[in-house]
């Protein structure tokens, strides 16, 4: 038989399979290898979940002044510029929420339906230690795994049909093997490589489930050139053309506790001059600064949500607090209201912030006692659990979200000032498209990683608020 | 005329309710006599804010000329900064009070039942009202306490036996403070624990639309 | 205040555990783990507890004999074991042993997943429905339900009598920070505890740390105790 690829040469071939500007979270086994033959410059962030996104390969030869992280294999990395420090309930948002383009995993097995099973031991049998496995099978939008094609007695680890037990269902998309390249296509494997020497009755040979064969079946021989490309920037010159694609009938997030502070004025300007129209919009309030100058310096009359409304684009409202607190000074949002003009759903504050929560995370929905009883509760499934009495309430997610940092970097790490943070950092990774205003943009590696409260993975683009803009009229 | 009696000013309310707070607990304080609460809490004794804004550990309001937009409290007004603080989102602070990290929210009403129901979100002939972060903190906070004058101001009973507007939460009070009497709800009804100097225990029940039962130790408002 | 959140000891810390609780401890591979806590516990000798962590078989003691988990398992202070990697198969030691000889409980779940629970636990959320586990041996028992975006399980809230968190600094109100892989699953586990228990690496006045660069806040920090 002909010799088999090394460890390194298929993390190479994994490696070939990224693209610039990808999230990539790495499992236990062969893939860790996959961060040691990146190129320096490769324009992929890598995800451990020790907390560390945006590391390379070791920190030898990096300064030792940088946080102290860990690759998923618990050995020292040091961040790459423009990385971030993250907790565990962050990484698990961030496969859950589809948010990590890329997941590598050694299976003890895979299947031809694309189901895979971790490995297990004689002495513990039914005992799966699945540590990261079963998260990153779920959560990675392409999942690469990564394998010897043959056990070391030489039968075949990837077979026909499905599991009854499984650690990953038809989640595999690509196998690489010490022998081949095989896809998963509609429950089928295709084999489009083969290591060099190898032919394809060879290989069909020892795969133990119906192997078809790409017309163009070629040699292995990977290639990372690519990786080192531009990533796609995020800054973009105003406000119309960061939001120039927002389009009649979009849902669209935007901030703002309920003053001035964290509210994307700028932008918010930029979309009333666009004039997009049938616009849902979801926020904490719907422009309550200009009627009871909330959190506004006194003499100011602050731009908000009112400036939409008024402008006949706000088809309806998803807010906790839609109208102003004072009867005698009505809202621009409570007067379309009463005229029939805009629809509202009503939310209490925190169920909104953890409907948000989960829409970015990747959570169907989830039971709260917040409105338990209340006329929030109508149309609702109600349940006890644990001898108290729950609501379910469900995801939410929008086309965009227009939210307000203090500052950021190019690759989209964004911090923000005091109580300004409120429902923008909940908001940015619930939204197809995130726009953020910021007053300043920076290189990256000029935040502190461990201060990054929005990791670039969630934002897509960026834009300066111009130099004396004013949030009020 | 129980109508004309006069009753006590806001700022002793607040100073009976301060007395509820524990030491070194966590307090999110809603709008109006709950605000302030925080003036009164007594010597040698320390109690640490939460505000749905987003910040832990506030103090005081800032002065005109240091008002700064990026630290309000939720009900929008201005905060210094003061020593202790943090900052969080607004899904983590909700996490604070759902999750019953939050000891004592004290809030204001419209109604209160005698079963510790709260209606304060919605009047019904507004037919639209805000919720923010009320239910989360009837829901969640460890003990909810009403801090509310007795009557609203054409003097009907806002101590109710069953609400009739629109509920925050169901039997989520824990205390009711008012300008005349300190009530706690029970399953059994409502327990009149205090009553302000000068009142007796009929002209209180006269303006108050659920059955009062006396405690075996009623005694006057205690400060 | 009563009595402060500054404790002169793990063990003055750590005094009231009691048979039976469920203590959290946080760790990654041996970052951020609250080893004089979990000395401290071995020393209270508390029997029947349940430990929730990551990877205990990393989480050793710098000087000890044996990996701080093991200790507390081969001193027959542990009932039960829920956790993503409770041994390394085949070479588990203790843990392993006690869980084959079938005394010792274990309870296997993907990180993800267990992460979710504990903030549920934390935030005060019934239960969540996950996709996670969808198809997989960890979802076969539990309540299925299909949504707009697909399957999911349900996954319930998991609380704890104590955490054990180790913390770069934290002020005297308890607001920490953490440093680089050190912070894992400490904020977590710190919100889902009625009482966490922090170790700091150093211990300053309020005011001394960023209030935008805080962690966790006081709110879910109990107690503190210094590291050395």
């Amino acid at each position: 038989m002909p010799p088999r690829l090394d460890e390194l040469t298929m993390a190479r071939r994994a490696a070939s399979e990224l693209e610039p500007g990808q999230v990539v979270a790495l499992g236990s086994g062969l893939p860790v290898s996959v961060a040691a033959v990146l190129p320096p410059d490769a324009a992929v962030q890598l995800l451990s979940d020790a907390g560390a996104l945006g590391y390379g390969a070791s920190s030898d030869g990096h300064s030792s002044t940088g946080p102290a992280l860990a690759s998923p294999d618990g050995r020292p990395v040091a961040l790459q510029r423009g990385g971030a420090v993250v907790g565990m309930v962050d990484w698990a948002a961030m496969l859950r929420g589809g948010h990590v383009d890329v997941a590598l995993v050694q299976p003890a097995r895979v299947y031809a339906s694309g189901d895979l099973l971790g490995w297990t031991t004689a002495a513990t049998p039914g005992l799966f230690a699945p540590g990261r496995t079963v998260d990153l099978s779920a959560g990675g939008r392409k999942v690469i795994a990564m394998l010897p094609h043959t056990g070391s007695d030489g039968s075949p680890n990837i077979v026909a049909d499905s599991s009854p037990v499984a650690d990953g269902r038809g989640c595999v998309n690509v196998i690489i093997t010490d022998i081949a390249v095989i896809r998963v296509e509609s429950g089928a494997l295709v084999l489009s490589e083969v290591a060099p020497g190898w032919s394809y009755d060879e290989v069909a040979a020892v795969t133990g489930a119906p192997l078809a064969q790409a017309s163009n079946l070629k040699e292995i021989a990977p290639n990372l050139e690519a990786l080192n490309a531009e990533r796609a920037g995020k800054v973009f010159s105003d406000g119309p053309s960061a939001i120039a694609d927002l389009h009649d009938g979009a849902t669209v997030m935007i901030d703002g506790f309920g003053g001035p502070g964290g509210m994307a004025h700028y932008l918010l300007v930029s979309l009333r001059d666009q004039g997009t129209r049938g616009l849902t919009i979801i926020s904490n309030t719907i422009g309550i600064a200009r009627s009871v100058n909330f959190g506004t310096p006194p003499g100011k009359l602050a731009i908000d949500h009112s400036i939409l409304v008024d402008n006949g684009q706000v088809a309806k409202a998803i807010a906790t607090y839609p109208v102003s607190p004072s009867m005698s000074n009505p809202s621009s949002f409570e007067l379309a209201y009463r005229r029939g003009d805009v629809e509202l759903e009503l939310v209490p504050q925190g169920t909104l912030a953890e409907r948000l929560r989960a829409g970015g995370a990747g959570i169907y929905a989830f039971y709260t006692p917040t409105g338990a009883g209340t006329l929030i509760a109508e149309g609702k499934e109600s349940r006890v659990i644990d001898g108290k009495e729950y609501i379910l309430e469900q995801a939410l997610t929008a086309d965009f979200c227009l939210i307000r940092g203090h500052k950021a970097d190019t690759m989209g790490n964004v911090v923000y000032k005091g109580t300004s943070r409120n429902f923008n950092a909940v908001m940015a990774p619930s939204a197809r498209i995130t726009i953020v205003e910021v007053d300043e943009v920076v290189e990256p590696g000029e935040l502190d990683p461990e201060l990054i409260v929005t990791p670039g993975m969630y934002v897509d683009r960026l834009v300066v608020r111009p130099e004396g803009f004013s949030p009020y009229e | 005329m129980v109508d004309e009696k006069e009753r006590l000013p806001r700022e002793v309310v607040a100073m009976r309710v301060a007395k509820e707070l524990p030491d070194g607990g966590f307090v999110n304080l809603g709008i109006g006599i709950p605000t302030l609460v925080s003036n009164f809490i007594p010597d040698g004794s320390v109690v640490f804010y939460h505000s749905e804004s987003g910040v832990l550990n506030c103090g005081p309001l800032a002065e005109e000329d240091e008002q700064d937009i990026d630290l309000i409290n939720a009900g929008g007004q201005f905060l210094q900064m003061v020593p202790g603080m943090a900052f969080f989102s607004t899904v983590d602070g909700f996490a604070m009070i759902r999750g019953g990290h939050v000891d004592v929210t004290v809030l204001g009403a419209h109604q209160v039942s005698a079963t510790g129901d709260l209606a304060n979100w919605m009047l019904p002939e507004r037919g639209v009202g805000n919720i923010g972060g009320a239910m989360d903190l009837a829901a969640g906070a460890k003990q909810v306490i009403v801090a509310m004058e007795h009557t609203d101001r054409q003097n009907n009973a806002k101590i109710v036996q069953d609400c009739t507007y629109p509920i925050t939460g169901k039997g989520c009070v824990s205390l009711i403070v008012t300008d005349l009497a300190v009530m706690q709800p029970t399953p059994e009804g409502l327990v009149l624990k205090e009553v302000a100097p000068g009142w007796t225990v009929e002209e209180v029940q006269e303006l108050t639309a659920a059955n009062l039962i006396a405690a075996s130790d009623l005694k006057e408002y205690e400060l | 205040m009563p009595q402060g959140k500054l404790y002169d000891s793990p063990q003055a810390a750590l005094a009231d555990v009691q048979d039976g609780s469920t203590i959290l401890v946080a760790g990654f591979a041996g970052h951020g783990v609250a080893e004089r806590l979990l000395v401290a516990l071995l020393e209270g000798g508390s029997k029947d507890l349940t430990l929730v962590y990551r990877d205990g078989p990393y989480a050793s003691l710098g000087s000890g004999p044996l990996p701080a988990i093991e200790n507390l398992v081969s001193n027959g202070q542990v009932a039960k074991i829920i956790s993503p990697i409770p041994f390394s198969p085949g070479s588990g030691g203790a843990i392993e042993e006690s869980w084959q000889a079938g005394w010792l409980d274990i309870e296997i779940v993907p990180q993800g997943v267990l992460v979710e629970r504990l903030r549920a636990g934390g935030a005060g959320i019934g239960g969540v429905f996950l996709p996670t586990a969808v198809g997989t041996r960890f979802g076969a028992d539990k309540e299925k339900r299909s949504f707009l975006q697909g399957e999911a399980v349900l996954e319930l809230p998991l609380k704890a009598d104590y955490s054990l968190i180790k913390v770069a600094a934290a002020d005297t109100l308890g607001n920490a920070i953490y440093d680089g892989s050190g912070r894992n699953w400490a904020p977590v586990m710190a919100m889902a505890a009625r009482i966490t228990v922090a170790e700091a690496g150093l211990i300053v006045e309020p005011g001394e740390l960023d209030p935008e660069a805080i962690i966790s806040p006081g709110i879910f920090v109990n107690r503190l105790v210094a590291s050395d």
